[in-house]
């Protein structure tokens, strides 16, 4: 049966780039199909407006949006549109999605996040599952990502470290800040260990991308130098160099269409004119961010899927994930300093590159014997709006005129912030998950997800923990002002979960290879697959783990073919 | 970097503090225009809105940013910032929602109904010392502080984002604060309304 192509990959981002990438690898035609627009290095330029002030690589919230579903304290639940709350799920909607827009911190899950369950037991309240596979089945994959995307880093001794199959990373260390080693330093006078992160920013020019060039301004900016591992940048491009692999930007997928036999036939979706478009394939595989994925679908009915693609046990949706922890800060104020260590925390544009892993698992007289996390450390933002936004309200009241401008002095000149964020797990639970809105639509009429974003306790007080460890640390590097702040509120750029992977289909959407279990021709190779996040951001995990499916996929065809 | 920008999330990250702050003024002001029947006109009680209308607001646009952002010596004020050049950019961009474009010009002439009432003359005919009363009377109402907060966090776009907008000639708001912007800088061609988005 002549088909449009071999394989349709729904989402460009980490889940879709690999399989794009592999796919076309092995000889196979691929279309992707991307809602947003298909911008590359020319077009990103460090614009405080375009990235963070505007919807410029994000939808505007009057034409898709989410109604969330927040505890309202008197055990029910408050909808608000995020049209009205202004509270942004959108991560990146372009070709490589949010994946231009990350900081890159590459670490890998480690050996204990497959099995949670079975390590620290049932959690009354939460629905931890141990993954259908290892680490090691992972570990090779985590190996081709540091390759294939571009890590740069150094693989130091480190107590907590995960087994590598190659010794160190394929690049050296991206330029560290001088605030690097006095985190080094004060991290060893507490007996901490602290760890140098890896980064996928290439380091060296490499894969036809050029060496990172250290403009200070890498989070939530689109990089300008291809040296940010993004999906478009490091797979997207060589998977379209390789003719074949077909990118349709502006394509709005509205709904997977299922046959009698519970099979998908195909795929409609709106391209920029708004024209209603189809297109088949013989696999087809859906990367749209863990909301969206569940979203599609939830809502791609058919013959055999009265209430969703894939989910006649109901579970699309459920036990969806973000990333537990919270966010702190302490100023280094530069009256307390010299002159040569004032100007060397002015410097801008190497990375601090330190993290601390030392609580990776806790055995704590309060706690418990718990699974812990990580705590990243990081510049203040340099978004200078942003900075100056703080200055403008003092004790509730808003300032102008010259009282404004003291401050602006204050907050730009006198001293440098060094925030730190924390990663723990965000426990799976039945009050996190995503549904179907019964009366927002987008632009083309199709329901919006409603997303509850239930919190299990449990995170908070591990998130707290790790805070007071790296509060600890901002004060033994002389900070002033050290805060911080854990609450039960998600960041909605760190998604995972919702059609977890597992060997059955009464508990799980997809099986051990991201197949779903009810219908042969769907992958899923976002972070939906996830079951437990794991206690690191989730992008190297995501990438890794789609190259491993891209495998799967190349299996299921009959392998690779024999290229021209 | 985690984005935590939840309304109810204080967040020690600038980046993502801007949202919240903005969400709730963003928020309370839709909340206050719906509670007013659903225009900014009753929000701001104006008692002669076609009147009203008719005014060029932009005369008074200038005057209250250049007394929210004054000239001195040793530091940028809204003239040398630009920032009226940087307002109109503003009220014609379709990325601004037309809620907030509108709700710029019609504050500005409740402002001067309101230095009718009081003063029998419009905002730029009173003397300094008058019009910050007026403005900090403005501020002492929700919708007068949601209109004032508008103008000043427009006001920190054009002193601190790039060049390209219209505001911040010659990188002046970024001298005056010690600030290093990152590189590339958008300019003609990728400036965010000339994307091929």
């Amino acid at each position: 049966m002549s088909r449009d192509f071999d394989v349709c990959v729904i989402g460009s981002g980490a889940g879709g780039g690999p399989i794009a990438y592999r796919l076309a690898e092995a000889g196979y035609s691929v279309v992707v199909l991307e809602k947003g627009p298909w911008l590359s290095e020319q077009h990103f330029t460090k614009d405080e407006l375009a990235c963070c002030r505007r919807a410029v690589y994000t939808p505007e919230l009057r034409d898709e949006q989410h109604v969330i579903e927040q505890a309202d304290g008197a055990a029910g639940w408050q909808s608000t549109p995020t049209q009205v709350s202004g509270w942004n799920f959108w991560n990146g909607n372009c070709v490589g999605g949010s994946s231009n827009f990350m900081s890159g911190y590459f670490h890998r899950l480690k050996p204990v996040d497959f099995k949670l369950r079975s390590t620290f037991g049932p959690i009354d309240g939460a629905n931890v599952a141990d993954w259908p596979i290892e680490y090691a089945d992972l570990e090779p994959y985590y190996d081709m990502t540091e390759h294939l995307i571009g890590v740069s880093g150094k693989a130091d001794a480190h107590a907590n470290s995960e087994s590598r199959s190659s010794a160190d990373f394929p690049f050296p260390p991206t330029l560290e800040h001088p605030i690097s080693a006095r985190i080094d330093q004060a991290a060893a006078q507490l007996g901490f260990h602290s760890l140098r992160v890896p980064r996928a920013i290439l380091s060296q020019p490499a894969m036809g991308r050029r060496a990172c060039e250290y403009s200070g301004f890498c989070g939530s900016f689109g990089c300008s130098s291809g040296a940010k591992g993004s999906s478009r940048a490091a797979l997207l491009d060589h998977a379209v160099a390789s003719g074949r692999c077909e990118i349709r930007a502006h394509a709005k997928v509205t709904g997977i269409i299922s046959d009698a036999r519970g099979r998908i036939s195909s795929v409609e979706y709106f391209d920029h004119e708004g024209k209603t478009r189809r297109v088949d394939a013989g696999i087809y595989v859906v990367a749209c961010q863990a909301i969206e994925t569940s979203r599609l679908l939830l809502s791609s009915v058919g013959p055999r899927f009265p209430d969703g693609l894939a989910n006649n046990h109901g579970q699309v949706g459920r036990n969806l994930l973000f990333s537990g922890g919270g966010a702190g800060s302490g100023d280094l104020v530069f009256d307390d300093h010299d002159a040569a260590e004032t100007a060397a925390m002015r410097v801008v544009g190497p990375f601090v590159n330190r993290a601390l892993d030392d609580w990776y698992t806790l055995d704590d007289p309060q706690l418990g014997r718990v699974k812990g996390g990580i705590i990243e450390f990081l510049w203040d933002h340099p978004n200078a709006v942003a900075r100056a936004e703080n200055a403008k309200w003092h004790d509730g009241e808003l300032v102008w005129g010259g009282p404004l401008k003291r401050r602006l002095e204050a907050w730009f000149r006198t001293d440098r912030t060094l925030n730190f964020e924390v990663f723990n797990d965000w426990l799976p639970n039945d009050d996190c998950f995503v549904g179907l809105d019964g009366r927002v639509l987008d632009r083309w009429g199709s329901p919006v997800a409603k997303v509850r974003i239930g919190a299990h306790p449990q995170d908070q007080r591990v998130g707290r923990f790790l805070a007071a460890k790296g509060e600890q640390l901002l004060r033994q590097l002389g900070a002033r002002r050290v805060a911080s702040s854990v609450g039960p509120a998600p960041p909605a750029n760190l998604q995972a979960g919702g059609c977890r992977f597992g060997n059955t289909a009464e508990a799980a959407v997809l099986d051990a290879d991201c197949r779903a279990h009810e219908v042969e021709n769907l992958f899923v190779s976002d972070g939906s697959f996830m079951p437990t996040g794991g206690s690191v951001p989730y992008t190297f995990t995501i990438y890794a783990n789609s190259f491993r499916v891209a495998d799967r996929i190349v299996a299921q065809l009959g392998g690779a073919r024999g290229q021209a | 970097m985690i984005r935590r920008t939840g309304p109810d999330c204080a967040h020690p990250d600038p980046a993502a503090s801007l949202a919240p702050l903005r969400n709730a003024l963003l928020s309370r002001r839709r909340f206050l225009i719906q509670s007013a029947g659903g225009t900014v006109a009753l929000l701001f009680g104006l008692r002669n809105t076609h009147a009203a209308e008719e005014q060029d607001p932009w005369p008074t646009l200038d005057v209250v940013l250049r007394h929210l952002l004054p000239s001195e010596p040793d530091s940028p004020g809204a003239a040398e910032i630009n920032a009226l050049d940087y307002l109109r950019f503003v009220v014609d961009d379709p990325k601004v929602s037309a809620e907030d474009r509108a709700f710029i010009v019609q504050g500005c002439q409740w402002l001067n109904e309101l230095a009718q009432q009081t003063h029998a003359s419009d905002f730029i005919g009173l003397d300094d010392q008058r019009r910050e009363q007026l403005l900090r009377r403005t501020a002492a109402s929700a919708a007068g502080e949601n209109w004032l907060s508008t103008l000043i966090s427009y006001l920190l776009e054009s002193l601190l984002t790039a060049p390209a907008y219209g505001g911040n000639p010659d990188g002046i708001g970024w001298r005056w604060l010690s600030y290093v912007p990152g590189f590339p800088l958008p300019g003609p061609g990728t400036r965010y309304p000339e994307l091929p988005l």
